[in-house]
């Protein structure tokens, strides 16, 4: 045990105080924050003037219409947040006198940049459902979007007023029915789908990431041990068993440790730092057995996958090898993520308990489940020893491979040399 | 006084391949042991087999009049002919962590580090990197490492090997003090002229077999003065002669092998009748010839 504590140490503290641990660890978090805040900002800085839109039409109402759909201001759902990038408004001037003129005018115009784009309402297009907008910023999909939106809306409200329906009649017609989702857990109505949906997929991200980093961490390194042909030093005074057991606790302890700081500095962000970015988080909550559950998938994760990796390590004896080879240990997580979709949208179908119980998805999918609904205790309980079993099975497996594979240098085994490995007694 | 090393009827396969094949070696306390023998005769294995880095098949192997259990490493000091250390790691950082490995605290290991590097002339250095040091200062650093816990037995793996000339007398130095001290000290080598300087007993094997063991001296003896290494002006005749096996003129002096039974008395009378003698000596089979001898005979 002494021995396992001595590696696990060396590994802790030299990882931990290497530049690239500190930079990922800092890094890591301010990408983060810059992925949400940089584009509040930019939809700021966006808002450069209004568009300055011709709408031509020979039906004088109906231009109106959508000058007034364009100039209202959208409409609001409540509690989402504002929309990404959304336009400053309009400036909208109305022609009734279409000619082919005009259009060869108003296209000069739009090649000048006294205005930014014309409509044109044809009778006979719209009776066939088109309009044509013009412009030269064609890939401005907000505009795009609200252009064709008031369109729309207008037509709708033209055509309904030329039945006879006054102006508030059409108003609550057309408004939109909000449909709130709300997340239950454990009967205590929670925050919203949406955000229930976005936590999820951050945290399962999160994870799979962290797995698979420290998992290949783990070989790297057990790959860089043989070439530097340290392991037969501290083979004459540690077991390979103890040099394996450490080297997996040292590399996990960095990869919590590395969580946990994660999780402070965005406990840090989430108050006063982040007002700008506060519309889209509000409505954010981790609950803390989230988190918990998070530090356990990803112990549980992390010792099933390093294994893997560990024996993958002590069979080959460079990076570029390793990555030829490492398809076994990398398939399991990437079908996972592949079934996170599924799982995410029924969390308790048949299908998902039994996919989220399989010991090498459940860090993904029993974790999805867990953000998403609350799966019973059985199945966790269930799951937990599913994968600890298989973590042990694993590890006997690996040891005996790391064992001889680390004294082995040169050609990587076959199977049948990989199965003679197996059986070597030591 | 009982035996430092003791191998009683090692076995190991690997595969279809003997690697060491039921090999018996006596090493006494105190005094250097050479483990010599080609590229591949299971040197390496046999070691691995004595530090318990893998089981032999068959056979037992007994340190310091103990079966084998993992705390008598504490006692031993390994220098493998594959050596290496984390390039990362502060050079006293590095003997710190593998003094504490073999069962030092860290202040004790701290301590005897720093004094080693002081005598190895490594001081300046401790707080570089490993990989900032040149390949001899590197290996200076391994050396230390495998003496830091102050072992009773030393087992170096070809411990010469890319040593520059000023170096090598360092380590040597250290050595036969260590030897003084009555340590036991187990080299693998296939370099004979060291072994001839520095051991006192070898075990020559092949093909995992023990083909000659026992104290250097005896063997050389039992191999009788067959050599003789003459000057003289003139012609002796001495090519073609019934009495050499084979003949070697180095310019200066010529050195030849007698044939078994020759008597070189005789020799020195033929040869003093044709020219005028000015050196003639008779000597020892150098252990390299022993070593050529013995392997090929054996092939």
């Amino acid at each position: 045990m002494h021995n396992v504590w001595l590696i696990v140490q060396r590994e802790y503290l030299e990882r931990t105080r290497s530049k690239t641990f500190i930079l990922f660890t800092l890094l890591m978090p301010a990408l983060l924050a810059g992925g949400i805040l940089i584009p509040a900002k930019l939809s700021e800085f966006k808002s450069v003037g209004a568009q300055r839109i011709v709408v031509v039409s020979a039906d004088p109402d109906l231009a109106k219409a959508v000058r007034q759909e364009l100039l209202a201001p959208p409409p609001q759902v409540a509690g989402s947040p504002q929309e990404l990038g959304s336009t400053d408004g309009f400036v909208v001037q109305v022609i009734t006198t279409p000619s082919d003129e005009l259009r060869e005018t108003l296209r000069q115009q739009v090649s000048a940049g006294t205005i930014d784009g014309f409509l044109w309402l044809n009778a006979d297009d719209l009776a066939h459902h088109k309009a044509s907008y013009s412009a030269k910023d064609v890939t401005d999909f907000e505009t795009n979007r609200a252009v064709r939106s008031a369109v729309r809306t207008a037509l709708v409200k033209h055509q309904l007023a030329q039945k006879g329906m006054t102006g508030p009649q059409v108003e609550t017609l057309l408004t939109p029915v909000e449909l709130k989702t709300v997340h239950i857990t454990k009967g205590h109505e929670g925050t919203s789908g949406m955000a229930v949906f976005m936590t999820a997929f951050f945290m399962v991200m999160l994870l799979y990431v962290n797995v698979l980093v420290y998992g290949i961490s783990v070989m790297r390194s057990i790959i860089e041990e043989k070439n530097s042909r340290i392991l037969e030093v501290l083979l004459s005074s540690v077991t390979a068993k103890e040099l394996l057991a450490g080297k997996i606790l040292g590399v996990g302890a960095v990869g919590l440790t590395q969580i946990a700081i994660w999780l402070v500095i965005g406990a840090g962000f989430s108050t006063p730092g982040m007002v700008g970015a506060k519309p889209y988080l509000s409505d954010v909550r981790i609950p803390v057995s989230a988190i918990a559950l998070f530090g356990v998938f990803f112990l549980l994760g992390y010792f099933l996958y390093s294994t893997m990796y560990a024996a993958l390590g002590a069979m080959v004896n460079t990076d570029h090898e390793a990555q030829q080879m490492q398809w076994p240990a990398l398939l399991p997580i990437l079908l996972a993520i592949f079934l996170a979709n599924p799982v995410i949208k029924h969390p308790d179908s048949q299908m998902a308990i039994w996919l989220s119980m399989v010991p090498f998805f459940a860090p993904i999918l029993m974790f999805i489940r867990v953000m998403v609904e609350t799966p019973p205790i059985w199945q966790l309980v269930l799951c937990f020893a599913l994968m600890l079993a298989t973590i042990y099975g694993l590890l006997a497996l690996s040891s005996r491979i790391y064992r001889t594979g680390i004294l082995m240098y040169g050609k990587r085994p076959t199977l049948p040399e990989l199965r003679r490995w197996l059986k070597y007694a030591g | 006084m009982a035996n430092a090393v003791e191998l009683r009827g090692i076995h190991k396969t690997f595969d279809h391949f003997v690697a060491v094949d039921h090999l018996s070696i006596n090493i006494r306390k105190g005094g250097v042991y050479g483990l010599l023998g080609p590229n591949g005769a299971g040197k390496t294995s046999t070691i691995r087999m004595m530090i318990g880095i893998i089981r032999p098949d068959e056979g037992e192997v007994w340190l310091f009049g103990e079966r084998f259990h993992r705390e008598q490493l504490q006692r031993v000091g390994y220098l493998p002919e594959e050596r290496g250390l984390y390039k990362r790691m502060k050079v006293l950082d590095h003997l710190v962590f593998l003094g504490r490995v073999h069962g030092l605290t860290e202040h004790e290991a701290r301590k005897r580090s720093l004094a080693w590097c002081e005598r190895l002339q490594l001081s300046e250095w401790t707080h570089k990197k490993v990989e900032e040091l040149s390949k001899g200062m590197q290996q200076k650093v391994q050396f230390i490492a495998a003496l830091l816990h102050n072992p009773d037995l030393i087992i170096m793996d070809e411990p010469f090997a890319g040593l520059d000339p000023a170096n090598a007398v360092m380590l040597k130095d250290v050595l036969l003090e260590l030897k003084k001290d009555s340590r036991t000290i187990l080299f693998s080598t296939h370099r004979m002229d060291q072994v001839e300087r520095l051991c006192d007993a070898i075990c020559l094997i092949d093909h995992g077999r023990s083909l000659l063991e026992g104290d250097l001296k005896k063997i050389k003896a039992s191999y009788g003065t067959n050599h003789v290494q003459m000057q003289y002006e003139g012609d002796p005749q001495l090519e073609g002669n019934e009495l050499v096996q084979s003949f070697n003129n180095y310019g200066n002096y010529v050195e030849l092998r007698l044939k078994p039974g020759a008597d070189a008395q005789q020799l020195l009378r033929t040869a003093a009748d044709r020219a005028r003698i000015s050196r003639f000596e008779l000597l020892e089979p150098s252990l390299e010839e022993i070593f050529i001898d013995v392997v090929g005979k054996n092939a």
